[in-house]
């Protein structure tokens, strides 16, 4: 089952129409996720990361929305199909878990409830006593400790990672195809993190499906992704795999943020420092390279930079894609001058 | 994934919550309780240190010192307060007697009290104008209830469209209109000028619907469409503001339908804060709705507080403001109780 | 007892009662005496009164005050209830105009006959009156009915003239020795069957009173002499559903809703000269607010078309009414039975001249029209209105007052030089130390009391105001304690006799003597006087006395008068004997007819 492609977007394009202007939150952005494989998407806050995964269940039809493009999920365009088909695909075949785990359940109700409610949504007809089994067991499968006791309880009544446990057997109850997992351990502590990770990897092993990692954190896309895009400004500025994005980063952006884990006395958990300057507002995006401003390498480049986007494209001699329009020999020297 | 179900119940979580409730529910009413005490005593004496003399008060034009003397010892106002007290309490409870022998005259429980200038026992003078202001709020609020969350609702889910604008622009109006005014201008326009409507005149429900219906329909729209205005804001800021919520994306990736998540995910989150609110404005009606009881004519408890005001009935308003101060702490503690069912954060805190 | 209502009316209701209380001239009232007699009455037309249909009444009140015809006791419910219900051994002639306070026998064959001076009445009845279950009223149900009076306990709120009157022996602190009729002992009932008694053919009912009360048979029109059967009694319960002996009976009574009367077939026209009962039921309705009365009777929709109201149109809606002409044939402005007036403390303000200095200089037109303007009055001549026809004479008001009520400084300053000479420690007073004016503490008065400080002035005249809480006010200034040189307020008659007026305005004894004058000289004159008003039996010469004893008054100004207070009327255009009625100041109810 691996190696299947099991989803690809293409073009995806996503605006918002605000009383400001049009918010151009993803552009052009395209990637495919294979089944047993983690694609983590690496970005700061207002990268598109987010809005890029909600399209992919259409989180994002609200009514200044509009998205183009396309979303091949097993061979079907989820962006062509209509309310009844995605709520049919939504929590069944791509299920999607959110940030805040605290937040994410309902407060005003039992989290068995909220449980059987994910089954039974996706298995009419299923009798409540069955379901309630079936949450049990999923319960116990992500590890909360005496689940019997504790399915009837409601959601403050436990802790930050015991909730996120809850959440994932609750995206999972359906065995989704897809998991869309969006910033998953960024408000737990660092233990609990690596716990909920490996909770994770481990289901992915054992049912093969494929994981959207989306994630500011450079430490958990190393420990946990195959494929990494990195983006910036509402685009993907690189595609690589999880190997050669750490060993050869192509793009300035990526040179910044590994820059920054790295500088942080080899400890890869490291939280992503900020590079100096501030992420483009996706209300006015300069024409050209968006990273232009806070790019230390355009030097010899600048009249081009400022003035195209550049497009993804191969960076010999690794397998990675980089939107920069820096050659590669460029590029080295220029790795060579970052600071250690 | 083959994991195994754990030991058997032993211990039922739903009895515990139970508990956890049943212990809630108590504590509110306990303290309920308390509060009431402390409402009487309170409303008891602010009107018991007015200079006042309510002996003076119950005969008429024409009257005598021995009469007001004589009354004063049928009233009981001839014991030191603490002890009127204690006997006023006691009444609640037990009825209470006035007087002796040819003249004596009993106010059975729960007495509030003897309205001199009516001629009767305060807590039947509240029994007979109560189910008239009861009606009036029940309706009123289930009225403005529907149409402030409705409108509310339908203004978040459409937010920056027509109906939103629309609805802000009649809210921002609504907020803003004094009650006597808008009674007046329905009652004038919709009975006097276009005549649609007979002028209304009371009957309680059982004996005459039709007249209960058409004394009250106009009440009820002017209450609810004044008070619906700022629910209609509240609910349109908490639906918003819901939305955003996690829990809600959660429950639309999950795959529920929109309705579904509206109702189970959205509104149960945005109606919370509402209900307090809800609660407390209610209670307030209970107390009486005087402007509305007056413009329209109904024999409600708002008049006969007005009343008692004006005729300086001291039993009487002590009476009406008790009842009105029960329903406050009535309604604070249902709020809370209500608020603990709702919210299982509260009620196991 | 009846100045409590009227002012706490005049305190609560219309600012304007008070608000003018000062001078007039005796031109211009003059002018609105004969106006009164000579012009076309308000409220009657052409029309012939027809029978059948139903009347309505709007009202702001609860219910109607008392029904009880011995609790009965204010103008608009005597006029409710006397019209349709209770019969009384004699009323006002039922018309419009200075006739309406015509006095006629009603159970009564005439208006009664007096021996000893005045000190026993006798009536003689008519017979043939019936109740509402068809048993005749006797000469004992008017004597038991009169008895209820004297159970003070339950029987409050009404007129007591029949304690005060009645020859029955009172303890020490003025407390009758009957009890009344619940728990009187043979004894007590005895000392007042001897007071009232009936003749043996049950035809004639006796009064012996223990003083000699000239117009006692003005008394027995309040319906605290009427008729009650003793079998029905019911005490204070009684008040609820009394008796009817009138042309209608209750049909039904819930206060706060309504009162609906039916007629009463027991009721002969035969044995009733007075009442014509018209229409077929009234429906009294209540508790409406004033601003949706007004709406209603101005709309005249429907059932509204046979509408009045009983309290009069709010002032918001006067200018409305009395400026279009649609309103024409259904309106009236007419004189309420109210006089307001200025009392000084005659015991501090013992100079005339300072009084009539004040008097002078007074701005009286700008203080009618901060309280609502010609509405509310015209400027009073004195201290008897016009409507007591017998008893008014136009007076002769002070030299140099001005007719337009705006002030004469130099005729004020011309007396105020006077009092310099005459009393000079009073004089003293007013120029330096200031009068001490007390007003009730509403908006309408912090307004006049400006107009006051400042019109004196011009004089040199210091005005001190002391505001005092309104429900406070007339037992404070009542209160002999109470240190003030300047008070104000409001009077009606209980009936149309200036001995009413008169003597309860100014005689020590008397209900409502704001002015502190049991010693200025003049006042044994003018007690004499007046109790020979009191005595005189006929009517017309005791008319006459009035009218010295007004002009007296107006002379001495213990008080000044104010305005002869005015009313608005509206009401539904098929509506026929829409007048005020004279000696109620209100409509009489009974006789209002549906027009065809």
């Amino acid at each position: 089952m691996n190696n299947v492609r099991l989803l690809s977007v293409e073009n995806l394009n996503v605006e918002f129409s605000t009383s400001d202007g049009v918010v151009h939150a993803v552009n052009d952005v395209s990637f495919s996720v294979h089944s047993g494989k983690t694609l983590g998407i690496v970005g700061e806050s207002g990268s598109g990361k987010s809005v890029t995964a909600s399209s992919i269940l259409k989180l994002n039809t609200g009514i200044t929305a509009s998205t183009s493009g396309s979303i091949l999920f097993n061979g079907k365009n989820i962006l062509g199909v209509d309310d009844k088909a995605i709520r049919a695909i939504r929590g069944s075949e791509i299920a999607m878990i959110f940030q805040d785990p605290l937040s994410a359940l309902n407060p005003y109700y039992t989290i068995g409830s909220q449980i059987i409610e994910a089954y039974k949504v996706h298995h009419k007809g299923v009798k409540k006593k069955e379901a309630r089994k079936i949450a049990l067991e999923m319960l116990h499968r992500v590890g909360i400790p005496n689940p019997e006791a504790r399915i009837d309880e409601y959601p403050h009544q436990f802790s930050g990672g015991m909730r996120q446990r809850i959440v994932i057997a609750t995206a999972l109850i359906n065995s989704p195809k897809l998991l869309i997992a969006d910033e998953p351990t960024t408000a737990l502590d660092v233990t609990v993190q690596a716990q909920i990770l490996d909770l994770m990897k481990d289901i992915q092993r054992e049912n093969g499906m494929a994981i959207i990692l989306i994630t500011h954190d450079l430490g958990v896309v190393a420990e946990t992704c195959d494929d990494v895009a990195v983006m910036y400004g509402g685009r993907i500025v690189e595609k690589a795999s999880v190997q050669e994005l750490f060993v050869t980063p192509t793009h300035p952006y990526s040179f910044g943020l590994l820059g920054a884990v790295r500088s942080l006395d080899n400890s890869a958990r490291g939280e992503l420092q900020t590079i100096a300057g501030s992420p483009p507002s996706l209300l006015n995006l300069p024409s050209g390279c968006s990273f232009l401003p806070r790019c230390s390498y355009a030097d010899a480049s600048r009249q081009q930079c400022a003035s195209f986007v550049p497009p993804l494209q191969n960076v010999l001699p690794t397998n990675s894609l980089s939107a920069c329009h820096l050659r590669a020999e460029a590029l080295n020297v220029l790795k060579i001058k970052e600071p250690s | 994934m083959s994991a195994k179900v754990g030991t058997p119940l032993f211990y039922s979580p739903l009895s515990y919550l139970r508990i956890a409730l049943i212990t809630f529910i108590a504590r509110r009413l306990l303290f309920a309780l308390v509060l009431l005490a402390a409402v009487s005593l309170f409303t008891y004496l602010l009107f018991a240190l007015l200079p006042t003399d309510p002996a003076a008060l119950t005969c008429g034009k024409n009257c005598k010192p021995e009469l007001i003397e004589a009354n004063r010892v049928r009233l009981g106002y001839d014991k030191p307060i603490h002890e009127q007290y204690f006997q006023f309490v006691k009444g609640i409870f037990t009825g209470r007697t006035y007087g002796t022998g040819d003249i004596a005259f009993t106010c059975p429980a729960p007495s509030l009290g003897y309205s001199f200038n009516q001629h009767e026992c305060v807590s039947s003078l509240i029994g007979k104008t109560f189910p008239v202001t009861a009606f009036l709020s029940l309706g009123a609020f289930i009225l403005w209830m529907l149409l402030g969350v409705g409108t509310g609702t339908l203004a978040a889910l459409h937010r920056g469209k027509w109906q939103d604008r629309l609805t802000s622009v009649i809210t921002s109006i609504g907020v803003s209109l004094p009650t006597f005014y808008v009674g007046l201008l329905v009652l004038f326009s919709v009975v006097i000028w276009l005549q649609w409507l007979p002028f209304p005149h009371y009957a309680s429900p059982s004996e005459n619907l039709h007249d209960f219906l058409t004394a009250m329909i106009l009440p009820w729209i002017t209450l609810a469409v004044l008070s619906a205005a700022s629910y209609t804001r509240i609910t349109r800021n908490g639906v918003l503001e819901a939305m955003n919520e996690d829990f809600v994306r959660f429950g639309v990736a999950k795959g529920l339908k929109n309705r579904t998540v509206i109702r189970k995910y959205v509104l149960r989150a945005a109606l919370i804060p509402i209900v307090t609110i809800a609660g407390l404005d209610f209670a307030a009606l209970l107390g009486g709705a005087i402007v509305t009881e007056s413009v329209f004519s109904l024999p409600g408890m708002g008049r006969l507080a007005i009343r008692s005001v004006t005729d300086s009935d001291l039993p009487v308003l002590v009476g009406t403001t008790l009842v009105a101060a029960v329903f406050i702490v009535m309604a604070n503690t249902i709020v809370d109780i209500i608020y603990g069912i709702l919210d299982p954060r509260v009620r196991l805190k | 007892m009846k100045r409590r209502i009227i002012g706490l009316l005049g305190l609560a209701l219309s600012a304007s009662l008070i608000a003018s209380a000062c001078g007039s001239d005796s031109s211009s009232s003059s002018d609105t005496a004969a106006s009164t007699d000579t012009l076309a009455i308000p409220g009657t037309d052409s029309s012939t009164p027809t029978a059948g249909g139903t009347i309505h009444i709007l009202s702001q009140l609860e219910q109607i005050t008392h029904l009880d015809p011995q609790r009965n006791y204010t103008g608009s419910d005597l006029a409710f209830v006397g019209s349709t219900m209770q019969r009384a051994l004699t009323s006002y002639a039922y018309a419009p105009g200075s006739a309406g306070s015509q006095l006629v026998g009603d159970l009564a064959t005439d208006t009664g006959t007096p021996t000893e001076g005045g000190k026993v009445w006798s009536f003689t009845l008519r017979g043939g009156a019936t109740y509402e279950d068809g048993s005749e009223v006797t000469c004992a149900d008017i004597a038991y009915g009169t008895s209820r009076v004297f159970a003070t306990d339950i029987i409050v709120d009404g007129p007591t003239y029949a304690i005060s009157y009645l020859d029955i022996p009172q303890d020490a602190d003025g407390n009758s020795n009957y009890p009344g009729p619940y728990t009187a002992t043979a004894d007590q009932q005895a000392l007042f069957d001897k007071a009232v008694s009936c003749s043996e053919d049950g035809k004639t009912i006796t009064f012996t009173l223990s003083r000699i009360v000239a117009d006692f048979n003005y008394t027995v029109t309040l319906l605290a002499f009427s008729p009650v059967p003793k079998a029905k009694d019911t005490g204070e319960k009684y008040d609820m559903a009394p008796v009817s002996s009138g042309p209608y009976k209750i049909e039904s009574y819930e206060p706060g809703k309504s009162l609906v009367l039916v007629r009463n077939e027991n009721w002969s026209k035969a044995s009733d000269p007075i009442r014509n009962a018209y229409a077929d039921s009234f429906v009294y309705e209540f508790a409406l607010d004033p601003a949706v009365i007004d709406e209603r009777l101005m709309a005249d929709a429907g059932d509204d078309q046979y509408a009045v109201g009983d309290g009069g149109l709010q002032p918001e809606n006067l200018q409305t009414v009395f400026t279009d002409d649609r309103f024409k044939d259904r309106r009236q402005d007419d004189y309420d039975p109210y006089v307001s007036f200025t009392a000084f403390n005659v015991k501090t303000v013992s100079c005339v001249e300072v009084r009539r200095a004040v008097y002078l200089g007074l701005d009286r037109e700008a203080l009618r029209t901060a309280g609502g303007g010609p509405y509310t009055g015209d400027f009073a001549d004195g201290f008897v209105k016009p409507a007591l026809a017998d008893d008014y004479a136009p007076s002769k008001l002070p030299e140099g007052l001005n007719t337009d009520g705006t002030p004469n400084i130099e005729s004020a300053k011309a007396a105020l030089a006077e009092a310099k000479t005459k009393c000079p420690d009073v004089y003293a007073k007013a120029t330096v130390e200031g009068l001490k004016f007390f007003h009730p503490d509403t908006p309408i008065w912090q307004k006049l009391v400006s107009i006051w400080i400042e019109s004196l002035k011009a004089v040199g005249i210091v005005i001190k105001p002391t505001a005092v809480e309104p429900s406070k006010y007339y037992p404070t200034v009542q209160n002999e304690e109470t240190d003030y040189d300047i008070s104000r307020g409001a009077w009606g008659p209980d009936w149309p006799n200036a001995s009413t007026m008169i003597p309860e305005l100014f005689l020590t004894t008397g209900g409502f003597n704001l002015t502190r004058n049991g010693d200025d000289p003049a006042y044994k004159q003018f007690e004499t006087d007046t109790k020979a008003a009191l005595n005189e039996l006929d009517r017309k010469a005791q008319g006459k006395k009035w009218q010295a004893l007004n002009q007296f008054l107006v002379d001495q100004l213990w008080s000044i008068p104010g305005t002869f207070t005015k009313a608005q009327d509206l009401w539904g255009s098929k509506v026929g004997n829409a007048y005020r009625w004279s000696s109620s100041g209100s409509f009489l109810f009974g006789e209002l007819y549906v027009k065809q």
